[in-house]
């Protein structure tokens, strides 16, 4: 048997009794996890109930996620499923998501948003368009490779905290789900609550409260074809926005040492992603690359080195004027 | 961490049941596997299908851990799993299986048959819309499917009542001889993780279904019967019968129910009634959308309106008494399904009708389908729904017909989006002429046909397909069996394809392919198509356990189109289950490496050498290790498909995602793959066999051992001591059916 559960205040509730959190991440962040975690957590070691839903589809590593949690007091009735779309607290592991998917849609009025970067609350602010609230700004990807662990970590670490979640009993939590890697996971959770830079904001008029928005594409019963059939000369991916796929980090690529033998070419898993002109190697393309490492695996060393190496940093190669010229052309 | 919930061990000193109940935290499908486990079923047949596809893989994992004992079979097929399911039941076992949608439909042959010969089967049914375009979020309409096939139905909106009601249907089902279906949502249910409560001992789970009642089995040697005969005009008697097992089942359940509440502090009925007793609108709406419009309700109710929604537990039998109680005097009832029967009044609306009119009543029905494809329903589309039903005839003229859609939209009128690129022509895609030589730099000319996709990073699927794709010239038309090749190049409104595709669910590919073939070779004798176009059919492994038969037709007819399967060695798309093509010990998410789990029980399937047997003109297997070759092989298979034969060419494909191989090694996967003759490299022409590369003869053969520890970590555990005989087996089979390909290759008249 366990002993009472401690009973902690939960720091928002909307009008049914919920504190509701949304984590926006790509597939592979373990964003899910974090959450599964913290909500196993806190219905069995808290006097809380609630639920963890996450939005689902076909989503692969490296694609856009929605994760959510809703805690409430034990007694409250969870009727609704599904996850939610007014969160009070928004972590988003990848700042890079923040635009292309608007996080700012259906967030609360004095807000709690955690966000993995190393930019400023007042910067992040400005990226979010956030009404008012307080924004974290947590290093997490510097805490993660540093200690060995993932970007869930940190961040569940500091939303813990500001959840008033016992520390140590999540602490403990991180310890056991991971048992191999704890020691890594266990520095990382330190090393958020150390501190990161915080700032909040009041409602100043300087943006609006954005509700939450509905999957209404352009193309509805009216103006769909047949089917829903594609017509690919005007909807054809390349002209897609997908946020992900620039977010990892791409491989370098010095064509001053390129021999253009090919062979990147054949292995490459993201076609488009190396840019070919006239038999020659010219550039990455950053749209299409997602980073696998693949074309740096088979790349021939030369005198002067590799023409394809893994990149030092998180920054990708910028395109060249004349890469950038055979994309435009490509499309 | 795992999917498996957690149990934790603190009672729930609130109910005042009888039995101990534990608190469990996990989601609908951990609910559906828990209740499995803990009634402890002789056998459960299975096939994967998202989002029912993790009961099978928990229950399965309980089976490694020691924690379960009982029979599980993965099918070629879903009709395959429940047909086993089937054979399982006349033989006398206790069997159990789970679906959602498609994989319905595949079994819906079997379902009538199962109920006709009285087989207690219970049936797990994650909904899911049933559709083209491919949507596998939740929908009702695999449900609405089952109405009248003879299987007692109880709905579970919520993940507490999906542990509950199978429980509760097992039972029910054995006492009538009936099977039972317990449908609970897919995702709004499957994959909402909540806290519930379980019987703490499986002994009061087994108590509460009770023993097996002993009926006549197929294993009853002194007592032979013949299940399943031929029958012409007494068939009608069998009907009667069926229909007083619901008669009897009727009569029964609420005494069911009755137990379950007193032994677990949980009533329920056969509608459950939530809201106002004289309610002036309700809402009568199934599953996990009824659970959510309680919020509604209650918000209304606070606003000093009488409303009510009414939430079925039991579609069949039909309770007819108990829904027109349910309903009352409400003179407006919205009835909102997550489905339609297009063209006609809807499926409950109808029934309601009915069963409101044979008494005189005249309650007024307003019909809507609602949430269809996974469209979430919240607390504020339930107010919007009782609003209507509270406001009408009140309302504006859209909304006032009777019949309609909530929640669809009309797109944007000025919509006009610009054309982004010219269609590839001919001229553009001709780089292989016959017999000139591969040369890489000049087949880097060759446009992609498929472009910018949503795979996971270093997915092999794409680099195989580039691949072959520089060996093929001109107009291409691509048909894609379902599978991660087909969702990550087609999510709406975008495609990846250049060039016409088609998509035609998961096992239908080559002989909807035969279809289109068939009508370009009419139109072409008629003069009406000009250009060649060749047609090329992808496919998972998968795609060709559950299609084999399609690829076997196509194969005989010998059909000129050619279809290559990525083989990546499980069911990917749904999250890495057992696919026949896997290697033995192979970890799976159904086939788990446990205390007694020692991952995938056979060698892996050799499709080539089973299509050998049709005699097709040219089978081959290709890698992206040896590039030159599968370009080759591409133009050859060209070549045959442009003379009028069928091609079939099975490509090794790496999985980083479900493999948990390093994305970048793809290359050096595939390589000693190759190598280590786990994938040989070889052609089958009009019957002579030839192999492509013999890693002996040039001294690179390597030990299997050295593939699989490279392959991540669905294989590397079997370099451990405690897998030595198992990776034993798998290098003498790997040498004995390269033995045989050599052998094979020396003697073409073999």
């Amino acid at each position: 048997m366990n002993p009472t559960p401690s009973s902690i205040e939960l720091p928002f509730h909307d009008e049914l009794g919920f504190c509701n959190v949304l984590m926006s991440a790509i597939g592979g962040d373990g964003a899910n996890m974090a959450a599964k975690l913290l909500f196993k957590a806190c219905v069995s070691e808290l006097d809380l109930d609630g639920a963890y839903d996450a939005r689902y589809g076909s989503e692969k590593k490296g694609t856009p996620t929605d994760v959510s949690l809703r805690l409430c007091r034990l007694g409250t009735p969870v009727h609704e499923s599904g996850p939610t779309n007014r969160p009070h607290i928004l972590c988003v592991f990848r700042e890079a998501l923040i635009q292309p998917l608007a996080l700012n849609r259906g967030l609360q009025k004095d807000a709690v948003v955690i966000v993995n970067t190393s930019k400023s609350p007042e910067d992040i602010r400005a990226e979010l368009e956030l009404n008012s609230g307080t924004i974290y700004c947590l290093d997490a990807t510097t805490i993660a490779v540093e200690t060995g662990s993932r970007l869930n970590v940190p961040i569940l670490a500091l939303l813990g905290k500001i959840l008033k979640i016992p520390i140590a009993t999540l602490r403990e939590a991180v310890g056991k789900t991971w048992p191999r890697a704890r020691e890594a996971n266990l520095k990382a959770f330190d090393r958020a609550l150390e501190g990161c830079t915080q700032k909040r904001f009041e409602a100043d008029g300087k943006f609006e409260l954005v509700p939450p928005i509905e999957p209404r594409g352009k193309l509805g019963y009216m103006n769909m074809n047949d089917g829903g059939a594609i017509d690919s000369v005007t909807h054809i991916s390349l002209s897609s926005n997908t946020p992900s796929a620039s977010i990892t980090p791409i491989p370098e690529f010095r064509v001053e040492i390129c021999t253009h033998c090919g062979l990147c070419l054949l292995v490459c898993s993201d076609p488009g992603s190396l840019v070919w002109d006239d038999k020659k190697m010219i550039a990455i393309d950053p749209v299409f690359c997602k980073g696998c490492m693949r074309c740096v695996e088979v790349c021939p060393e030369t005198k002067k080195g590799k023409a394809l190496t893994e990149p030092l940093g998180a920054t990708s190669t910028p395109t060249s004027s004349e890469a950038e010229a055979v994309l435009v052309k490509r499309v | 961490m795992s999917l498996d919930a957690l149990i934790d061990q603190e009672s729930d000193a609130k109910r005042t049941a009888i039995a101990k109940q534990v608190i469990f935290i996990g989601n609908g499908n951990d609910a559906a596997a828990k209740a499995i486990v803990d009634i402890g079923y002789d056998g459960e047949g299975y096939y994967p299908i998202t989002p029912s596809s993790e009961v099978g893989e928990v229950v399965s994992k309980a089976i490694a851990e020691g924690s379960a004992d009982m029979s599980f079979v993965v099918g070629t097929s879903e009709l395959a799993a429940i047909s086993v399911v089937a054979g399982m039941a006349i033989a006398g076992g206790r069997a159990v299986d789970v679906t959602s949608s498609q994989g319905l439909m595949l079994k819906a042959e079997q379902m009538p048959a199962i109920s006709g010969m009285g087989l207690p089967v219970v049936l797990n049914l994650a909904t899911r819309d049933i559709n083209a375009p491919l949507n596998i979020k939740n929908g009702h309409s695999d449900l609405m499917a089952t109405l009248g096939w003879g299987w007692l139905i109880f709905c579970a909106p919520n993940v507490q009542s999906v542990y509950d009601l199978n429980l509760i249907a097992l039972r029910v089902a054995e006492a009538v001889n009936l099977p039972a279906l317990v449908a609970y949502d897919g995702f709004h249910t499957s994959h909402a993780n909540r806290r519930i409560l379980v019987l703490q001992n499986r002994e009061d789970v087994q108590a509460f279904v009770g023993s097996k009642p002993s009926r006549v089995t197929v294993l009853d040697v002194d007592h032979p019967r013949t299940f399943g005969p031929y029958m012409n005009d007494d068939l009608i008697n069998t009907k009667v019968q069926l229909d007083e097992k619901f008669k009897k089942a009727y009569d029964l359940i609420p005494s069911v129910f009755e137990e379950f509440h007193e032994l677990t502090g949980r009533l329920y009925q056969f509608a459950e009634i939530y809201g106002h007793p004289e309610a002036e609108a309700a809402l009568f709406i199934l599953n996990s959308a009824g659970e959510a419009a309680k919020v509604s309700v209650d918000k209304l109710l606070a606003e000093g309106k009488k409303v009510k929604v009414i939430l079925p537990t039991v579609l069949r039998p039909w309770p007819e008494e108990e829904m027109r109680r349910a309903i009352g005097s409400t003179p407006r009832v919205v009835v909102a399904e997550r489905a339609s029967q297009y063209g006609a009044g809807n499926y409950l609306a109808n029934e309601l009708g009915a069963t409101l009119q044979r008494v005189g009543r005249k309650n007024l029905l307003i019909s809507r389908t609602y949430g269809v494809g996974g469209l979430n329903f919240r607390g504020e589309d339930g107010i919007e729904l009782l609003n209507l039903g509270l406001n009408y005839p009140n309302v504006n003229e859209d909304e006032r017909k009777l019949r309609g859609y909530y929640g669809a939209w009309p797109g944007d009128p000025n919509y006009d989006p610009p054309q982004v690129f010219t269609p590839l022509t001919t001229e553009e895609t001709t780089f292989n002429q016959e017999g000139s030589k591969i040369d890489f730099k000049h087949l880097s000319q060759m446009p992609a046909r498929v472009g910018k996709h949503s795979a996971c990073p270093g997915c092999g699927i794409f680099t195989n397909l580039n691949l072959f794709l520089r060996g093929i010239d001109g107009q291409v038309v691509f048909l894609f069996n379902t599978g991660c090749g087909m969702v990550v190049t087609t999510g709406y409104p975008f495609t990846s394809f250049k060039t016409p595709y088609v998509h035609n669910l998961f096992h239908n590919g080559a002989s909807t392919a035969t279809g289109i073939v068939e009508m370009y070779q009419r139109f072409r004798a008629q003069g009406k198509i000009k250009e060649e176009i060749t047609f090329i059919v992808v496919s998972g492994d998968g795609g060709d356990d559950i299609g084999m038969d399609q690829v076997i037709g196509a194969a005989l007819r010998n059909d000129p189109f050619i279809m290559l399967e990525y083989d990546n060695k499980g069911y990917m798309n749904t999250g890495g289950q057992l696919c026949y093509t896997g290697f033995k010990g192979e970890r799976f998410t159904n086939a788990p490496v446990g205390n007694l789990g020692r991952g995938k029980k056979q060698h892996s399937k050799d499709i080539i050498e089973i299509l050998r047997g049709t005699h097709a003109p040219y089978l081959f297997t290709a890698a992206e290790s040896n590039a030159r070759d599968m370009i080759a092989k591409a133009r050859k298979a060209q070549a045959a498909v442009r003379s009028g034969n069928f091609v079939f060419g099975k490509i090794f494909s790496v999985c980083p995602l479900n493999w948990g191989s390093d994305e970048s090694k793809g290359n050096e996967i595939v390589d000693r793959a190759v190598k280590s003759c786990l994938f040989p490299l070889y052609e089958i022409e009009h019957g002579i066999t030839k192999l492509n590369y013999d890693p002996e003869k040039s001294g690179r053969k390597i030990p299997v051992q050295k593939a699989l520890e490279i392959m991540g970590t669905a294989f590397s555990h079997m370099a451990k001591e405690d897998f030595a005989p198992i990776l034993q087996e798998t290098q003498e089979e790997t040498d004995r059916r390269w033995q045989r390909l050599k052998e094979l290759d020396t003697n073409p008249k073999l």
